[in-house]
């Protein structure tokens, strides 16, 4: 009998280890009733909203937020700060308000508008797929977010926020059912990362 | 029907709640020592304190400060002697004018937070200020000025 | 000790007067014979334009008004005047106050803040007045004391007769002193013993500005006031097609949305009545921003205007301007301004034989430079108050030259210019901008039609894409080298949209032997005015930048090859009418090597550039040290030497160059506004881009010659050489030359390619 055990808890070891890619920093979220085609291919429908301006503007490798369709560095230079909520008179409350301002050129609004935190930036800018994919899956660097917390991070205000920016600033490629659709598939289908 | 504390006094004020504190400030109450210079908060002259934060007018509506404590230039210190005001004198910054309520209510932030700021620092904190004139070596050298005074302060 | 006597270029007249409620009063009147030349038009305007009046008043109290005729906009003229009173009347400083004058035609003058002019013009006039002010309390107080008026003596503001103790203030003679003649012959004195003039004081506003107190136009209030706003075509060539206002007048607040001409067909226009629309589509109403939300209900229709007509006025007669009705694009432009560059134009200067020169020269080397339209960008937006009425006008805001709108103002509001009361405000800057007048027009039409007080704002997208911009510029250089690296002949040939920025007579025009320069122009439907040094802003950077090259072809250091050349121009001048003192502007340069330690081996890890320029009256020399940083060229340090003559307020002339050198950095960077299709693209400072604190050089050290020469402007001639001195680092600092302004996205291309390729 012990034997036996022994067997399935070495075979259950190797298999976690080989799931895990033998990445020590790494935790994975924990995903049944994987189907890698189809979580693939959805999550590059994923990708391309993650990365157009709306959502990567505010997801950058740098501590300053990008703007613009063009993802320009913001003007005047805001930084991210310890928090992701910018420092001292240039805080991104000091401009961005609770709702959109109007007209052109006025700052987008939102009540959590911010910047990731320095402690776990979530860069988007400059990401492949692949490395999008396995950071958004890694417990340790998506804000400690499990399997739940993931999709329900689809319809965080702020996320949504990213259809409904104002005039003059082109919403994400896809529509936000479209998005949310996606971003389910990839995920419940096993948050599959691309091979590139 | 929308209360809001300004200078620590209270004002009622019967105002459509989208209008800009700004204009509330300028066209409704007569405080126009904050200005109006671009209206999509990329220049800082419009720059007052909303409980301590240094929000911008042009775009920050009136519904946002109600019940909340706002502070404008004229009421950032009662003589006329915040140590951003006597280092502003001392070092003789103005050239027009125009940015200069934004340029020290921006400031006064920085010294809350930053006892003891670098240039660096106050970059970080006045980048969104824009001078016309170009005072920005005085501005530093003002901020500077006033840390020192208040440090100086505190020590007794 | 200096007598004041009239001499063959002015003349001058004091008179004394009663005040109402006792105490001085002292007006002057001072005429200059010779015209003061128009900054912007270059030509010589009628005398009475330039006569000088103003006054200083002595109350019972003590106090020492005087009036400050000049509008000020922070080159600080509300502080500088008065100290020049202040120093010959030998009044207490801390006593003098300023009153800023209204306009009055019939006293003032022009009252023309510009041309960086004002200390230089009342330089003698106040000081003038001052002495003799000084003169009649003295007299006042003899006769009082029975003393010889050799024994009093006088001291801040005090009156003094040491033989018998006795003393009193300024204020207690001053009735008895208005009774005195003016006397003649007053002695000034010497430069050596002023105690105001060259010693720092504080800015007489500084306090009032810091504690948020009402200064500018845009802050001024008046009883039933009402707001307007313009809604202006979208792009210059077009004009007012049709529009419903049904929904806007629904809006809250509002009053009225009506269309208003501006200038009737065929109206003469002056220099200074430059505006781009004349069919205004107004919309008035309580408050600013229910004027705002009002304007975006409005639906407009606009259509082309096609060529149109300006009749423009003058001394010679009224001429007809055709104005081309193109909707111009930035990139065509550019194109069109390279064709224009290769055809014949107008010669502007000639001295030898260049076409020869360059025909045998063993080398040439021709560089050409481009500038962008400039938008002013003063941080007030543009606002006027107007109250008309049918008898009379009220006018209050921010304006440079009341004296060349008001004649505008009594011919289109058909009112006689003494019932026309224009108060000029602090300015949030001016910068040339605020020298026409147009939205005084505007303003007053305005409130003529709907019979009310009201002002007019301009939001920050209506003011930067109204126009009267700087303007488009193309300049290329040519210089002819013999064989052994002499310099015999050089060239330029400017042009402009819409129009050249060319000075003939300026260095090194004096300094070659064979010199040509030509000037060409391509008229446009996009308004340009004044902007802060007109011309020399982009000369400066041009000429000064092919100076560099040609100094390194030549194998001489830049500083030196200009020395030589000043060299030759004063001991051996080529042609006439060379427009600067060589002495001078060798002085400045000398001083800014000294002071940069141009040359030492500790300032090597700087790029560095220089560029010096003569303009305004003034001489100035930049050495601008650029490092790289986070990929960026920074400039870190300029050392700055300026020769303006004696300098009023040390302190407050540093902040002034100080500006300058930021401002020249900022336009130089990133300065730019473009067209499409006859809309500027930038209408906001998201995209309009300011140099911000970041970027502002972390010391700037200015030095002043030290000589006694009168003295003469500040606020526009440390700007142009900023230019030509950011260009020479640049080429240091990544080993590229540029030519076309502004400069930050090619030189950070260049950064980043030659990261690459390492």
């Amino acid at each position: 009998m012990t034997k036996f055990v022994l067997t399935i808890a070495v075979l259950v070891s190797i298999t976690g280890l080989l799931a895990s890619g033998f990445r020590k920093n790494t935790v994975p979220v924990a995903i049944n009733n994987i189907d890698s085609t189809a979580s693939v291919a959805a999550f590059m429908e994923v990708y391309k909203v993650l990365m157009s301006p709306r959502c990567m503007n505010c997801h950058p490798a740098g501590d300053i937020p990008l703007q613009g369709d063009d993802n320009h560095l913001h003007t005047m230079s805001p930084i991210r700060g310890k928090d992701g909520k910018g420092v001292y008179a240039m805080k991104c409350s000091n401009c961005h308000q609770p709702t959109n301002s109007p007209g052109l050129n006025a700052p987008p609004g939102n009540p959590k508008w911010a910047l990731p935190p320095a402690d776990m930036k979530m860069v988007f800018e400059g990401r492949s797929p692949r490395e999008l994919a396995l950071q958004i899956m890694d417990y340790k660097r998506n804000g400690h977010k499990n399997k739940a917390q993931l999709i329900e991070h689809a319809r965080d205000t702020l996320v949504k926020a990213g259809w409904n920016m104002g005039e003059g600033r082109k919403p994400p490629p896809l529509s936000y059912t479209e998005f949310v659709v996606a971003w389910d598939e990839w995920i419940n289908k096993g948050g599959i990362a691309p091979a590139n | 029907m929308i209360t809001v504390t300004i200078n620590k006094k209270n004002y009622d004020l019967d105002i459509d709640p989208e209008t800009p504190l700004l204009w509330v400030l300028r066209d409704v109450i007569g405080l126009v020592g904050t200005k109006y210079g671009c209206g999509v908060a990329q220049c800082g002259a419009c720059v007052v304190h909303l409980n301590g934060e240094a929000v911008r007018s042009c775009v920050t509506k009136i519904s946002r400060a109600a019940g909340q404590k706002v502070v404008t230039i004229e009421g950032l210190s009662e003589k006329n002697d915040h140590p951003l005001q006597k280092a502003w004198m001392e070092v003789d910054v103005v050239q027009c004018g125009y940015c200069q309520a934004g340029q020290i209510m921006a400031a006064a932030v920085l010294l809350r937070e930053n006892k003891n700021p670098t240039d660096d620092d106050i970059d970080k904190a006045l980048e969104g200020n824009i001078c016309r004139c170009g005072t920005y070596l005085r501005i530093k050298k003002a901020i500077h000025l006033a840390a020192a005074m208040q440090r100086k302060n505190v020590k007794g | 000790m200096e007598q004041s006597k009239p001499t063959q270029t002015r003349r001058s007249f004091l008179k004394a007067s009663f005040l109402a409620g006792g105490g001085l009063l002292i007006s002057f009147t001072w005429i200059p014979e010779s015209g003061l030349a128009d900054p912007v038009k270059n030509i010589d305007n009628p005398a009475p334009w330039n006569e000088l009046t103003g006054y200083i008043k002595i109350t019972p109290d003590n106090i020492v008004k005087i009036l400050n005729p000049n509008p000020e906009f922070g080159q600080n003229v509300m502080t500088s005047l008065p100290m020049i009173v202040a120093e010959e009347l030998d009044a207490d400083w801390q006593k003098v106050v300023i009153e800023m004058g209204p306009h009055d035609n019939v006293k003032l003058g022009p009252q023309f803040t510009g041309g960086s002019n004002s200390v230089r013009m009342y330089w003698r006039p106040l000081r003038e007045a001052g002495a003799a002010a000084r003169n009649m309390l003295m007299q006042a107080a003899a006769e009082t004391w029975s003393a010889p008026i050799e024994e009093v003596t006088t001291k801040g503001g005090m009156v003094y007769h040491q033989k018998s103790g006795k003393s009193g203030t300024y204020g207690s003679f001053a009735t008895k002193a208005s009774s005195l003649p003016i006397p003649k012959g007053v002695k000034l004195k010497e430069v050596k013993d002023f105690k105001v003039i060259r010693s720092s004081q504080k800015n007489v506003e500084g306090l009032k500005i810091i504690t948020g107190k009402p200064l500018f136009g845009l802050d001024y209030k008046h009883e039933g006031m009402l707001i307007a706003m313009i809604e202006h075509p979208p792009a210059f060539g077009m004009k007012l097609k049709s529009f419903d206002a049904a929904e806007a007048l629904k809006m809250p607040g509002i009053k009225d949305v009506f269309q208003q001409q501006l200038y009737e067909d065929g109206f003469e226009q002056g220099g200074f009545d430059t505006r781009t629309f004349n069919d205004l589509l107004v919309v008035v109403g309580k408050t600013t921003w229910e004027v705002m939300n009002a304007r975006k209900k409005l639906k407009v229709a606009w259509e082309p205007t096609g060529d149109t007509k300006d009749t423009m006025g003058g001394r010679n007669g009224k001429r007809e301007v055709v104005v081309p009705g193109a909707l111009e694009t930035t990139t065509a432009q550019l194109e069109k301004m390279q064709a224009y560059a290769k055809q014949p134009a107008q010669q502007l200067r000639k001295d030898g034989d260049p076409e020869t020169a360059f025909k045998n020269a063993a080398h040439v080397i021709e560089r050409t430079y481009t500038a962008p339209f400039l938008a002013h960008n003063c941080l007030e937006p543009i606002n006027f108050f107007a109250h008309v009425t049918d008898e009379k006008a009220l006018l209050v805001g921010p304006l440079q030259a009341p004296g060349w709108t008001e004649p505008t103002l009594a011919k289109i509001l058909k009112l006689p210019a003494d019932k026309i009361d224009i108060q000029m405000t602090r300015m949030g800057g001016g910068f040339g901008r605020r020298a026409y007048g147009h939205y005084l027009i505007e303003a007053a039409l305005i409130s003529k039609k709907i019979k009310a007080p009201v002002k007019l704002i301009y939001t920050r997208e209506d003011d930067m894409t109204y126009g009267i911009y700087r303007p488009m510029y193309m300049a290329t250089y040519r210089a002819a080298l013999d064989a052994n690296k002499n310099l015999i002949a050089f060239h330029v040939k400017g042009g402009g949209i819409p129009e050249h920025a060319i000075h003939a007579n300026r260095f090194p025009a004096g300094a070659v032997d064979n010199y040509l320069a030509e000037g060409w122009q391509i008229p446009s439907n996009i308004t340009i005015g004044a902007f802060r040094a007109p011309r020399s802003n982009f000369n400066a950077a041009a000429e000064q930048s092919f100076l560099d090259e040609l100094a390194e072809a030549m194998g001489k250091d830049p500083i030196d090859l200009r020395l030589e050349l000043l060299k030759r121009a004063k001991e051996n001048p080529v042609g006439k009418n060379n427009d600067y003192d060589a002495d001078r502007y060798a002085g400045v340069l000398k001083l800014v090597k000294e002071k940069s330690g141009w040359g030492n081996t500790e300032n090597s890890k700087y790029s560095r550039g220089v560029a010096a320029y003569f303009c305004h009256n003034s001489y100035a020399a930049h050495v601008v040290d650029i490092v790289i940083k986070n990929n960026k060229p920074y400039v870190e340090r300029v050392f700055s030497a300026m020769d303006c003559g004696i300098v009023i307020n040390p302190d407050a002339a540093s902040n002034m160059v100080e500006g300058a050198v930021v401002d020249g950095i900022g336009n130089a960077f990133y300065g730019k506004l473009t067209h499409k299709d006859g809309a500027a693209e930038q209408n906001n400072f998201n995209r309009y881009r300011m140099i911000r604190h970041s970027e502002a050089p972390k010391k700037i050290e200015v030095h002043f010659v030290q000589n006694d020469k009168d003295p003469t402007g500040l606020g526009e001639p440390p700007f142009p050489p900023v230019f030509g001195a950011v260009a020479n680092a640049l080429y240091k600092s990544t080993n590229k030359r540029y030519y076309s302004q502004p400069f930050m996205t090619e030189a950070l291309q260049q950064i980043n390619n030659r990261k690459k390729s390492f």
